[in-house]
């Protein structure tokens, strides 16, 4: 927001102030100057201003906060008296609150007789300075006054107001009826909607209210009678208006903050006295001034501030004198509470509508005081409790997955629909969609963080970086019985080779690297091995995808090589993708009891199964365990082979089984007998054959 | 004649010493040609050896003697000689393998690494906020990254219909509600601090590290996504002053020991006294640099005392209990760490940026 220091000055007796000190003054009180154009009294500050401070968003406001700020003296040379003649005002027009809830206050005067010309130089001076173009006498005066006392105006041109009954022109402050148009001065024709704000004459609106006027009834060069609106507006009704006509104005911007409901008759005044120096016409006794029946009355707030309570808020002692001192300065009328000691009533001016409770004007106070005054202590030592598992859990997982190799990513949460789309039968419900993207791809949550990861590796591809293994651990969203569900998941992507080496032929990553990374996951974490089951998605390749069974069989995710077509769409060969959901890993106990590994070596055996291909690995080893002692250990596949000396369909597994007893030696003849009872379970499972067993 | 028997005793333990102190060297590196030559001589060779002095005492022993010195001497020079044979042997096959070179290979061709993970940056960074946290007695919370609009604003002193809203355009969910329920993606993660202080008593000290939407185009300076790390604290006596001596010791660990932290007066609807936190720019020590825009100060975060209002909204009775909030932005302090350009760096991955920046 721009502001020129001579203007601020105007309301700063005494020599002019210095324009670097103002500045960092203004700035330690929370008027941020961001910018500075010109020297010396032609300063120009860029004041950034903060919403809860309509008051300081105009001239006269930021003065007094500037007065403050400097310790000097703060004077409003005020409106001036005008003089008055002719037929009373509120005979040549008449003022009816119909939305008396939106609108607290209408006033109005009427200017009969001006000739239309430019506003004095001084006055377009200023208005240049600040960036805002002069246009004419009449409507460079009323922006003067938004940007001298904060009060927004907007003259009409009187003869263009439809008249009532009584044969005056008349203003209605009322919502539009459905349908009604009105073109704006920016000569957008816009169609109203019945919880819209409008200024209205006895047939058709005439102006939004607080937001802009009507082109009809805008003052022109053969406008010779004005009536001068200046009122106070309810801040969401503005702002609801001109959010529905996509509008912002200077005006929208002061009354959606809040305006002073007692500056209305000043800034018309002060507007008149302009209008009628450079336009000529008579000022017409008296004001229309119509107040709300409904509104309440404005009269000021009062609050009790506790010092004791400010003391103890801060962390410092302010002396009460300071705290009375700041106050008045600022426009408050603070007294200290008789009979009670330690409390100032403190009564708040019209404009300061932010202050509302006794933590306001500790703020007031410490904000003056100065923040560099705060001492630095320490809260009482605390004891925390248990962060959230949910929290410890990703860090472990991300730990986890960095040291089986893989590198962590993060993406947008949000893609576009196609991308999402083949997704959505793995992802926790139907998609979630954003109501105001920024566009595609970003239309959508994603089902899972593979899509992210995709995209990461096309963006690798592109860059020549074809060996990938990428993680991220994230939220999926999906619509599950009419709520979001968020679904935290560890997300991975492997593609291309996995390690290379000159001593020796590369790999590519395939479906049993991806299976690996869920079991190292898993081990890592310290739960029960993940079993995998075969399963069909239409995004993965079929025969290469499985389901991620945790322990007691909860479904803990997916797994697999990406479909074919959709990798071709990432630039990818055969990625590995997986999706592990976080909930279904079972968490290990607080406390467990870890079990001695046994003094005794144990022996393992080994046995060759020729087998149709169809028979899984799962049937082989469960096979094998259903025969076995409470001394079998472990099932574990050294070998396949399929080729020459082996049938067409079927497939030789080297398998081998490892036993082992706490307590004692295991003698050659039980191991033998377990491994021969192994076998024939084994030769039991149809066209099954083990060598060296009939 | 015990003298001789004596003499030859003497003799046996010293041989067997002087192979002790070789073998215990060849345990070490493997004993030379000429060492063990020595060693030899010594040992068992013809002249002035153990050997040859115990042969020359035998020479001179009784005949009833000699039998029983015989068998001793020829004990000692039997595992003598077995005990050379073994360093020899020894020193023969680290001969061989120096000599033979099949199995050298050229130690400066690229080794077998394993394929190193990484953490993203942002996680190192977000953890090592909380590190610093952490230690001051704060405890990880979590929350929805969708949340209801009283969650994450109008319990949060953020009324309908207020401008306050417009400094935080926000992402909403199609179909997801009206009014207070509706469904949006959080601006901020205060509302988990909401969440906090609803299901706790206090005293509370909760940290609240998580990603944020805001609709921002993106550019260098923004994106849609960022993470934020809040903090909250609730007690009994707790002051403004404590939210600076909070943040500096924050700053210390966190920047380095010269950091210190300045307030700004500034509006957050809640909290009430808000203020702007600048931490000392400790890549120029103040003196001005591009980082810093010259000003000696980064802004790095919002904070101030909880709103009374919101603590009420969080069942807390503000007359009794008072708090402060921070918040700050993840993505920003990676960006001012490494002295990176560009924000979007941060979420294209690319793993040649991903590899070479980090290690935690
Ligand atoms: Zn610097």
């Amino acid at each position: 927001m721009k502001m020129s220091l001579s203007w601020l000055a105007s309301y700063l007796p005494g020599p002019a102030p210095d324009p670097a000190k103002t500045a960092e003054r203004l700035t330690s009180v929370g008027f941020i100057v961001e910018g500075q154009e010109g020297e010396g009294p032609a300063t120009v500050y860029d004041v950034e201003v903060t919403a809860n401070r309509p008051d300081g968003m105009n001239h006269r406001g930021l003065a007094r906060e500037a007065a403050v700020a400097l310790g000097r003296e703060f004077r409003d040379p005020g409106a001036g008296a005008v003089a008055e003649s002719g037929r009373p005002a509120a005979e040549l027009a008449a003022v009816f609150i119909e939305a008396g809830d939106l609108c607290t206050r209408y006033s109005a005067r009427v200017i009969e007789g001006i000739r239309m010309g430019p506003a004095c130089a001084a006055v377009r001076a200023r208005l240049e300075s600040i960036g805002s173009n002069p246009i004419s006498a009449p409507v460079d005066a009323t922006n003067h006054v938004l940007w001298d006392i904060g009060q927004p105006l907007h003259a009409f041109d009187l003869d263009k107001l439809a008249t009532g009954k009584d044969g005056r022109p008349t203003i209605v402050v009322r919502l539009a009826r459905p349908g009604e148009k009105l073109v704006t001065l920016d000569e957008v024709e816009r169609t109203l909607t019945e919880d819209q704000l409008v200024i209205a004459d006895a047939e058709k609106p005439v102006a939004l209210a607080g937001v802009m006027g009507g082109l009809h009834s805008a003052i022109s060069d053969s406008t010779t009678r004005i009536l001068l609106e200046s009122a106070h507006f309810h801040p969401g009704a503005v702002r609801r208006t001109a959010k529905a006509n996509g509008m912002h104005t200077d005006a929208s911007h002061r009354f959606e903050r809040g305006t002073d409901p007692l500056t209305t008759l000043d800034g018309l005044d002060r507007a008149a006295r302009m209008i009628v120096a450079d336009c000529g016409g008579a000022l017409r006794p008296g004001v229309i001034d119509v107040i709300s029946v409904v509104a309440r009355p404005f009269a000021a707030a009062t609050l009790s501030l506790r010092i004791a309570r400010l003391n103890r808020l801060l962390g410092m002692e302010v002396a009460p004198e300071r705290c009375l001192s700041i106050l008045k300065a600022l426009g408050f009328a603070p007294e200290r509470k008789s009979g009670v000691i330690g409390v100032i009533e403190v009564t708040v001016p019209s404009w300061r509508i932010d202050v509302e409770s006794e933590i306001d004007l500790v703020e007031e106070i410490i904000r003056c005081v100065g923040y560099d005054q705060l001492p630095e202590t320490m809260p009482r030592v605390f004891v925390p409790g248990e962060s959230a598992a949910s929290s410890i859990l990703e860090d472990q997982v991300r730990d986890q997955l960095v040291a089986l190799g893989l590198t962590e990513a993060q993406n947008y949460s949000f893609v576009s629909r196609d991308e999402n789309a083949p997704f959505v039968p793995a992802g926790p419900g139907e998609p979630v969609e954003i109501e105001n993207p920024l566009g595609e791809p970003f239309s959508t949550l994603r089902a899972t963080p593979v899509v992210g990861l995709l995209r990461s590796a096309q963006h690798n591809v592109r860059r020549s970086r074809v060996d990938l293994g990428l993680f991220e651990v994230a939220r999926s969203f999906g619509w599950k019985e009419g709520k979001v569900a968020e679904r935290r998941s560890a997300a991975f992507l492997l593609a291309g080779k996995r390690q290379s080496h000159w001593s020796e032929a590369a790999r590519q990553a395939d479906f049993f690297d991806g299976t690996g990374v869920v079991a190292g996951l898993f081990a890592g974490l310290g739960a029960p091995a993940p079993r995998f089951k075969a399963v069909s998605f239409p995004f993965l390749a079929e025969g290469r995808s499985a389901r991620i069974m945790a322990a007691g069989g909860v479904l803990a995710g997916w797994v697999g090589v990406l479909a074919a077509p959709l990798a071709e769409g990432w630039d990818l060969v055969d990625p590995v993708v997986g999706d592990v959901d976080l909930n279904a890993i079972p968490k290990p106990a607080a406390v467990t009891t870890v079990e001695i590994p046994s003094r005794f070596p144990g022996s393992a055996v080994d046995l060759t199964v020729t087998h149709r291909k169809e028979i899984p690995w799962r049937l082989l080893e469960e096979t094998v365990r259903r025969t076995g002692p409470v001394e079998l250990l472990a099932v574990d596949a050294n070998n396949r082979y399929a080729g020459p000396g082996v049938a067409p369909g079927f497939v030789k597994t080297n398998l081998s089984v490892r036993f082992g007893s706490p307590e004692r030696s295991l003698s050659r003849e039980e191991v033998n007998g377990w491994r021969d009872a192994a076998a024939r379970a084994l030769l039991a499972l149809p066209e099954t054959r083990v060598d060296g067993i009939e | 004649m015990a003298e001789i028997r004596e003499a030859i005793e003497v003799a046996v333990k010293a041989l067997s010493g002087k192979l002790e102190i070789a073998e215990a060297k060849a345990k070490a590196a493997p004993l030379s040609r000429g060492e063990l030559n020595e060693l030899k001589v010594i040992c068992i060779g013809q002249n002035q050896s153990h050997l040859s002095f115990m042969l020359q005492q035998l020479r001179i022993a009784s005949k009833s003697e000699k039998p029983a010195l015989g068998a001793l001497i020829n004990e000692a020079k039997k595992s003598a000689e077995r005990r050379i044979s073994a360093l020899e042997g020894q020193m023969a096959r680290y001969e061989a393998e120096r000599a033979e070179g099949a199995r050298a290979v050229d130690v400066t061709l690229p080794p077998r690494t394993p394929v190193v993970g990484r953490l993203h940056p942002l996680t190192v960074v977000r953890r090592r906020i909380e590190a610093s946290f952490r230690s001051l007695g704060y405890e990880v919370a979590d929350g929805p990254e969708v949340e209801s609009d009283w969650y994450n604003f109008e319990s949060l002193n953020f009324p309908p219909d207020h401008p306050a809203r417009d400094a935080v355009d926000t992402f909403f969910v199609k179909g997801g509600g009206t009014g207070r329920d509706r469904l949006l993606l959080r601006t901020h993660t205060s509302p988990v601090q909401m969440r906090t202080m609803l299901s706790k008593k206090p005293p509370i000290r909760t940290l609240c590290p998580g990603r944020v939407f805001r609709k921002d185009d993106i550019d260098p300076r923004h994106l849609p996504v960022f993470n934020q790390v809040e903090g909250l604290a609730v007690d009994e006596g707790i002051t403004f002053a404590d939210l600076r001596g909070t943040l500096a010791a924050f700053a210390r660990t966190f920047f380095g020991d010269r950091a210190k932290v300045r307030f700004g007066p500034t509006f957050f609807p809640f909290v009430e006294p808000g203020v702007d936190v600048a931490v000392s720019c400790v890549l120029c020590n103040q003196k001005g640099c591009r980082v810093c825009s010259g000003s000696g100060w980064i802004e790095i975060m919002g904070a101030g005392m909880v709103h009374p209002k919101v603590l009420a909204n969080g069942g807390i009775d503000s007359e009794r209990y008072t708090g402060f909030a921070f918040g700050m932005g993840v993505d920003r302090i990676a960006l001012l760490l490494h002295g990176l350009p560009d924000l979007r760096l941060l979420l294209e991955n690319d793993v040649r940026f991903l590899d070479r920046v980090w290690s935690s």
